[in-house]
């Protein structure tokens, strides 16, 4: 699966960094940087975490494709 | 199949006070309940809520108001806006108000918070809705747009009429029009000279200015901070302290682990939402739940009654700051995702934080709660004694 991001919709709100810190993370400027966009359907750890991240997303920025 | 259908009315004086068990006989109804006295479709589940939020197509926020004239009102406001002008609307907005925007600040209302909280706790007694709830996001609106003089005074009332008219057509919307006009009128007329130097308004009305931004953006930018971010974050405030002088053993939980302020913000937001009910305008003939509810319909969303749906949270009347329920739906969700989130977290995140270093318990009086259309709050909460930590 990918990880996508609405760049424009994003705000930085971070709360996707607090439940998924291995994949995202703001930078210094406050915009969202996918550290790992592509996940392998086997890693179920990084999965599960891609999906809760896009799930806390309060401004539905981010989904999966 | 039709909607289920309900009596209830969603406006009536003891559902604003207490909605709690009439959003669970709504649940049980249905995801969606046709309420005929309001002339309304109630959203009560958590699944149906999230994703209406998410499909604006379908629910459009061109009616967010329970009656025209507040929805006319806000017309060219992102509140009420669909996309595609609802994205350059919303940009203009966040460009002030995102946590990118207020990485800065975030020191200033800790400090803020901490002071206030810290003098309270010398007092030992004290009125904790006007001393703190009300205090904090006051001074903090306040010093943010740049506020001066008699504006600074009228935000209060200013911030609780802004809310209440976007209720249906009764006494309280009634009353509260006039009021609600002073603010929309002040702010139609804002100009540099109103708001102090270096201010983040400032900054906004010289943007307009200089043609940044759309003319008359300025003043609806102005007008969103105070209609729809003071009275929110005072309930949301107040509901902090209000939980955890009745839960003292989750106040407990934070002081032992300060990692632990995030989700208790979140737990305090899912477990008392600061705002009973959203509009939305269906603009098709929608099926939610195996139920047809017609295109044209005012719909209603029901934040608190999907933040307690057993289909979504286990033991969801159970109050407990480490479930850190991060998906509630108090903000709502998507594109109208309150806008100015990241300045209630820091606010709240300030005050849970302050508590939780400076108090041990609180032992408060009998809370006093007056009906509101829109927003449900603490009005008054006598804190008479503080255990300090």
């Amino acid at each position: 699966m990918r990880i996508i991001l609405d760049r424009p919709r994003c705000e930085g709100h971070g709360l996707c960094e607090a439940t998924a810190p291995y994949l995202m993370h703001l930078d210094d400027a406050g915009e969202l940087v996918l550290d790992r966009s592509e996940i392998g359907d086997t890693d179920g750890g990084d999965a599960a975490a891609a999906r809760s991240a896009v799930r806390a997303c309060p401004v539905a920025a981010l989904h999966l494709a | 199949m039709p909607a289920p259908t309900s009596e209830i009315d969603l406006f009536a004086d003891e559902v604003l006070l207490d909605p709690y068990p009439c959003y669970a006989q709504l649940r049980e109804l249905g995801g969606v309940v046709h309420l005929p006295g309001n002339d309304i479709y109630a959203l009560t589940r958590y699944d149906v809520i999230r994703t209406a939020l998410a499909d604006w197509e379908t629910f459009s926020s061109r009616s967010i108001g329970f009656n025209p004239m507040v929805n006319e009102a806000l017309t060219g406001t992102s509140l009420a806006s669909d996309p595609p002008d609802h994205r350059r609307l919303r940009a203009a907005l966040a460009e002030n108000l995102s946590p990118r925007a207020l990485r800065g600040v975030q020191g200033q209302i800790d400090a803020m918070a901490d002071a206030l909280v810290g003098g309270l706790v010398a007092q030992g007694s004290f009125d904790a809705i006007d001393a703190l709830a009300r205090a904090l996001p006051l001074e903090v609106v306040a010093d943010l747009i740049g506020f001066t003089g008699h504006v600074r005074d009228s935000m209060l009332r200013w911030g609780q009429a802004a809310m209440q008219v976007i209720g249906p057509i009764n006494q309280r919307t009634t009353e509260s029009f006039p009021i609600a006009g002073e603010l929309y009128g002040w702010c139609s007329k804002v100009t540099a000279e109103d708001l102090a130097p270096g201010s983040v308004g400032r900054g906004i009305v010289d943007a307009e200015a200089r043609g940044d931004i759309p003319a008359g953006t300025a003043g609806h930018i102005i007008h969103q901070y105070l209609g729809a971010g003071i009275d929110t974050t005072i309930a949301a405030i107040g509901n902090i302290v209000a939980l955890f002088a009745a839960h003292p053993e989750q106040l407990d939980l934070v002081r032992k682990d300060a990692s632990l302020v995030p989700a208790a913000f979140n737990e305090v937001q899912r477990y008392w939402a600061p705002i009973h009910a959203w509009g939305r305008l269906v603009t098709r003939d929608v099926e939610i739940d195996g139920t047809v509810v017609p295109a044209g319909s005012q719909i209603a969303i029901l934040f608190g009654a999907g933040n307690r749906d057993p289909r979504h949270y286990e033991n969801p009347d159970a109050f407990l700051v480490g479930r850190n329920p991060i998906d509630h739906l108090s903000f709502g969700y998507g594109p109208h995702g309150c806008a100015g989130q990241g300045l209630a977290r820091l606010e709240a995140h300030a005050v849970i934080g302050a508590l939780a270093r400076r108090v041990g318990r609180l032992v408060v009086g009998e809370e006093v709660r007056v009906p509101h259309n829109i927003t449900r709050s603490v009005a008054k909460l006598p804190v008479l004694q503080v255990v300090p930590a």
